[in-house]
């Protein structure tokens, strides 16, 4: 017999075999063994291929390598059969566990205000968070000698530098970099020497924005906040702005949501118009350009969004916390 | 700042309710809290201080025996506003502070203390932290927090911004709300009475710089009857929590709360030389102050003196030599302006606050003075307690000029963004105390009680307040399309957390200020960054490396019976470096660590798996393919890490990206708990990563011809290592060869003395055909032979 037929028959015959296909371990293992066991019928036709004429050897050996992957694919893999056949599988089990991994909920707000204001063309701004007095308070209007200075508990290096209160430090070197018109988000790391409680920790994180651009009014802040806010916190959120004093803005707001869970009003957002004294201490011309600046810390929005109620929290990195978000 | 409706209304014809009052005042800019919600604070009770005395051990602290309504008991205090008698707000044993604090009795260096004296800021009400709570005199004694407060309802908490000197008084507060509700302001009584008589001859006053103190209005009261307040009085001050003292006390105070002008009354027959002269103290000056407390001062202190010797602090506090009691029969009556900033270097050297310091450095009316003068005149012939001697000293020998603003009136609406009607412009700032010449412009000379005006913006600021910002319409003109270089120079970071994330890791945040021995540990640096005012010697320096943070994370989790973790922190570490801006080297590190089990013991895995350092190595492989970096080289101890007690650094094309390893046991030293083998990995610097992964990366075809694999078992030297040969071979290019993969270590005594069998994988691949054996043994052979010679190697 030509040996392409003699293998056409095994396959023939495999395909009679083998419907129905074995339904219980031992036919299976007998199916298995007459064709593709050390002494089965495809080893059997491997054998007759050393006496073959030289030009049909290969043609044989490609078409006998093909019916024993087929053949061998037809079978179910080891652990396929030894849970398709044996027993019956507890798949009420869990599966099998592995490390889950999550974002930092500072991380996840931090990314949601960055997503926000990028959606509105705010690019995003990075700078350092040791500076000097100049770029911290001097240039933001911040008087030496001023119990302005009181809103922020600074910490001092031994050489006087001064570890940022805020972003806006950011702020200056922007405005000293680069030419008008800006628009730009800053988060990072601020810190104060205050002492350590439910509501206030040594160091927290900031995203302070400000927008320098020709024509820039206060009804353009509010509009922005307002933007901000509703996407943040919902668009049923109530909001308002109240005045107050930052000595980098004038006129100067607060931002302040209504919480209704707490039955009051809660800050979230400080803002206002840019300072002339800003833009002179960083030589913009105020009657080209003027703009303005908001900053929030993103803690206390993090704490917002799930009602978490100790900012000493955010830094323990319990698993059993960290897990939640 | 406290403040009493009723108190306004001897201002002010007004009818709203406390509520509507404090909203109006907060939508001005003054933020007004009325205390009435105080249910988390039923358990906090009013307490009396009884007596005082000093802790044997600590000199800040204050030994005070309480009386809770019941019994006395001691507690230890460190705030410097305790006095005898006041009330204050008592939080006993086991009560509860907002922030879930629990008040146990404790020993203070040796002393008990059985309960807490509270801050606003402890007690939740406002951020007010500089001492203890001062409640009302006629507050009871073991009342709940929430009921004293219920009983209380005319009282507004004020949080005044710095700009706002002129609100730290009922007067200056009654005036907002007059603009704002177009009220009529119903001064108190200022009028000047004639002079009649000359002091000059009983008091000389003078001062050394002017512009320290600029002003100096003095008089005298001869015949003082120094006796109890009337009720009207005591009831005024004791409304906003200051205790009556007696007549005179209790008018300087009331002078101040209403007009915002600190004053004080010296015992003229205790001042020398019948002189007043204002100065800096000299170095080594001492002064004791009415709290009876000496004082060592120096220049930057000004100083009230006789003209030698120091009888006040100026703008903070009373001498006590010079202080008036009951057999007073003179009084000197000051009323002065002093220079804000030299008042805050005074206050911030003695490290004094008072309610005159915090006054004047803010910047009180520079008129003020004189109107306060009358004022108490008026006050002290109404409740009798002396008489004047019709004289006023008014020492101002350079007038004060407010400079006129000129403010376009185009301008105020090119900032509001909306149009205030001109009329409405000129009505609030008159309102406000301006004085205003109408042209095409206006013209403006500000009020002497607003040093805060000073310019245009603040002017249009005062009218967008007034005519509030709920009246401005919202828009978003944005105008200009803006072309940045770099949205985002950091969102790789995105890429980089969830990487980590996805493969297991818990993303932390730590504090970045720790002690000086935890961040030398891990750090061979000279000198590490620290504070020079730190908030507690745990904070003291800042961190080089973000392992110690992370560490007590692990503490933290295993305390509390977790045990395997995966961490990682990204955030800027610190040093010194003369080559960077200011000095200072902030870098963007990321550092990770593993410890306990990567896979629990269960039902499916008889076994735990621990993290080794094989773990390790691929969670950092995996973590660099996500980020799209392949082919990193592992270099063991290449640098001499002491807080590892192995480490490869990793490396991309030569170079160093960061390192891991095994942390040291000696770190675990420093901590109170047994933790396991810790895994660390560390890089150095992201923005050098950042650089990496920002590289444009272009699609390579995939290859549709396939590998060919073969198996080479080695018989080689037990110390050499795998990844030696691997590297060798793939350095000799060997054609076709694409990867080497180990696939088993076997050691034997068969194979012979320190000797071990090492199977390769090794696979072949052509871009462009199909590779047969005849092609590839050849390469085999080749790679039989080098390695062979160069590692004395057999096949087996």
């Amino acid at each position: 017999m030509d040996i392409k037929e003699s293998i056409e028959s095994v396959r023939r015959q495999f395909r009679s075999d083998s419907d129905p296909f074995p339904s219980d371990k031992d036919s299976l293992e007998n199916l298995k063994i007459k064709f593709l066991g050390r002494k089965g019928l495809i080893a059997n036709l491997f054998s007759q291929i050393p006496n073959l004429s030289n030009d049909q050897k290969p043609i044989a050996g490609k078409l006998l390598n093909q019916l024993k992957i087929e053949l061998e694919n037809s079978f179910p893999s080891k652990t396929e059969s030894a849970s398709h056949l044996e027993e019956i599988i507890d798949r009420s089990l869990p599966g099998v566990i592995y490390p889950p991994g999550n974002k930092h909920p500072i991380q996840s707000t931090m990314d949601e205000i960055k997503r926000l204001f990028g959606q509105i063309g705010f690019a995003v701004a990075y700078g350092p968070e040791i500076d000097d007095d100049f770029h911290n308070f001097s240039a933001l209007n911040f008087p030496k000698d001023h119990p302005a200075r009181d809103m922020q508990d600074t910490f001092f290096t031994k050489e006087d530098l001064i570890l940022r209160t805020h972003t806006s430090n950011v702020q200056v070197h922007l405005m000293e970099e680069k030419q008008p018109p800006l628009r730009y988000i800053v988060p990072g790391r601020v810190y104060r020497n205050e002492s350590i409680s439910f509501k206030s920790f040594c160091l927290f994180h900031q995203v302070e924005g400000i927008y320098i651009d020709k024509n820039v009014t206060f009804s353009d802040l509010k509009g922005t906040l307002e933007y901000f806010v509703k996407k943040m916190f919902g668009s049923k959120t109530k909001m308002r702005f109240r005045p107050s004093f930052f000595p980098f803005t004038e006129p100067s707001a607060e931002v302040d949501i209504w919480s209704e869970k707490n039955n009051q009003w809660l800050e979230i957002l400080g803002s206002g118009m840019v300072d002339p004294e800003v833009f002179k201490a960083v030589n913009v011309d105020n009657n080209l350009w003027n703009g303005f600046a908001f900053g929030m810390g993103v803690e206390r929005i993090c704490m917002l969004q799930y009602e978490i109620d100790d900012i000493r929290l955010l830094y323990q990195n319990d698993v059993r916390f960290l897990e939640q978000f | 700042m406290k403040i009493s409706y009723s108190w306004i209304k001897d201002f002010l014809d007004i009818n709203l309710t406390i509520d509507e009052v404090a909203e109006t005042l907060t939508m001005l800019g003054l933020e007004a809290e009325i205390s009435t919600n105080f249910d988390e604070l039923k358990e906090i009770i009013v307490g009396e201080i009884q007596a005082i005395k000093k802790h044997p051990n600590a000199d800040r602290l204050n030994i005070c025996k309480v009386f809770d309504g019941v019994n006395t008991l001691p507690v230890i205090c460190g705030a410097n506003n305790v006095s005898k008698g006041i009330k204050i707000a008592f939080s006993p044993v086991d009560s509860v502070l907002p922030g879930n604090f629990k008040i146990k009795e404790a020993k203070i260096r040796g002393e008990i203390s059985k309960g807490m004296i509270c801050s606003e800021r402890e007690l939740g009400i406002s951020d007010e932290h500089d001492g203890i709570m001062i409640l009302d005199e006629n507050a009871i004694c073991g009342q709940s927090l929430p009921d004293y407060f219920s009983t209380n309802n005319d009282l507004i908490t004020l949080d005044i911004t710095p700009n706002r000197a002129d609100c730290f008084s009922h007067l200056g507060v009654a005036r907002d709300l007059a603009a704002k509700l177009h009220l009529n302001l119903n001064e108190p009584d200022f009028s000047t009475l004639p002079k009649s008589s000359d002091i000059s001859s009983m008091i000389e006053i003078s001062m050394d710089d002017l512009k320290d103190c600029p002003r100096y209005v003095g008089g005298i009261i001869q015949n003082v009857k120094i006796k109890e307040s009337p009720d009207w009085l005591k009831k005024k001050l004791e409304s906003i929590g200051i205790r009556s003292i007696n007549n005179l006390v209790d008018i300087s105070n009331y002078v101040m709360m209403e007009m915002g002008q600190p004053t004080h009354f010296f015992d003229l027959d205790k001042i020398k030389n019948k002189k007043i002269l204002v100065r800096r103290a000299r170095d080594g000056e001492k002064i004791t102050t009415l709290d009876e407390i000496e004082r060592s001062v120096n220049s930057n202190v000004m100083l009230i003196t006789d003209g030698e010797s120091p009888i006040a602090v100026a703008g903070i506090m009373g001498g006590f030599d010079s202080a008036i009691n009951e057999n007073t029969k003179n009084v000197l009556i000051e009323c002065a302006y002093f220079n804000p900033a030299t008042i805050r270097k005074s206050s911030k050297t003695l490290n004094m606050i008072t309610d005159a310091s915090k006054r004047f450095e803010r910047g009180v009316d520079y008129n003020a003075p004189v109107l306060a003068f009358w004022r108490i005149v008026h006050l002290i012939d109404e409740l009798n307690c002396g008489e004047w001697i019709p004289d006023i000293m008014d020492t101002y020998p350079e007038k004060i000029e407010t400079n006129e603003i000129v403010l376009k009136k185009k301008l105020i609406n090119e900032i509001a963004g909306v149009n205030i009607p001109n009329d409405f412009v000129v009505k609030t700032l008159s309102s406000l105390g301006c004085r205003i010449y109408e042209k095409d412009d206006l013209t403006c000379s500000p009020p002497s009680w607003r040093p805060d005006l000073t310019r245009d913006i603040d002017l249009i600021e005062e009218v967008i307040r007034v005519y509030g910002y709920d009246n401005i319409k919202s828009s978003n003109n944005y105008t200009s399309i803006m072309n940045f270089d770099d949205f985002d120079p950091h969102h790789n970071l995105d890429k980089i957390n969830s990487s980590l994330i996805g493969l297991g890791f818990y993303q932390v945040f730590n504090n970045s200020l720790q002690t000086k021995e935890e961040a030398y540990f891990y750090s061979n640096k000279k000198d590490l960054i620290e504070m020079k005012n730190p908030l507690s010697d745990k904070m003291t320096h800042l961190r080089y490396s973000l392992i110690h943070g992370l560490m007590q994370n692990i503490e933290h989790n295993v305390n509390n019976g977790i045990h395997d973790l995966m961490l990682f922190e990204h955030g800027n570490t610190f040093s010194y470096s003369d080559s960077k801006r200011l000095g200072i080297d902030e870098v963007q590190t990321l550092t990770g660590i593993l410890h306990g089990n990567y896979q629990e013991k269960s039902v499916h895995n008889s076994k735990s798996k621990a993290f080794d350092f094989f773990i390790l190595k691929g969670l950092i492989i995996s973590f660099f393919k996500k980020i799209g970096i392949k082919d990193l080289h592992f270099i063991e101890n290449e640098m001499d890490i002491k807080y590892f007690t192995y480490s490869y650094s990793i490396k991309y094309n030569n170079e160093m990206l960061g390192y891991m390893g095994l942390l040291s046991r000696d770190i675990s030293k420093k901590f109170n708990f047994k933790f396991d083998d810790v895994y660390a990995f560390s890089i150095e610097n992201l923005d050098n990563l950042f650089n990496i992964m920002n590289a444009p990366k272009l699609f390579k075809k995939i290859i549709p011809y396939p590998p060919i694999e073969r198996d080479l078992n080695f018989v080689i030297d037990s110390d050499l290592t795998s990844g030696s040969i691997i590297d060798f071979i793939l350095s000799k290019k060997f054609d076709f060869l694409i990867n080497i993969v180990p696939v088993s270590i076997f050691k034997h005594s068969t194979l012979g003395l320190n000797k071990k069998a090492l199977s390769l994988n090794l696979i072949f691949q052509s871009d462009s055909k199909t590779l047969e054996d005849k092609v590839v043994n050849p390469i085999i052979d080749g790679i039989i032979e080098v390695v062979s010679k160069k590692f004395n190697a057999k096949l087996r």
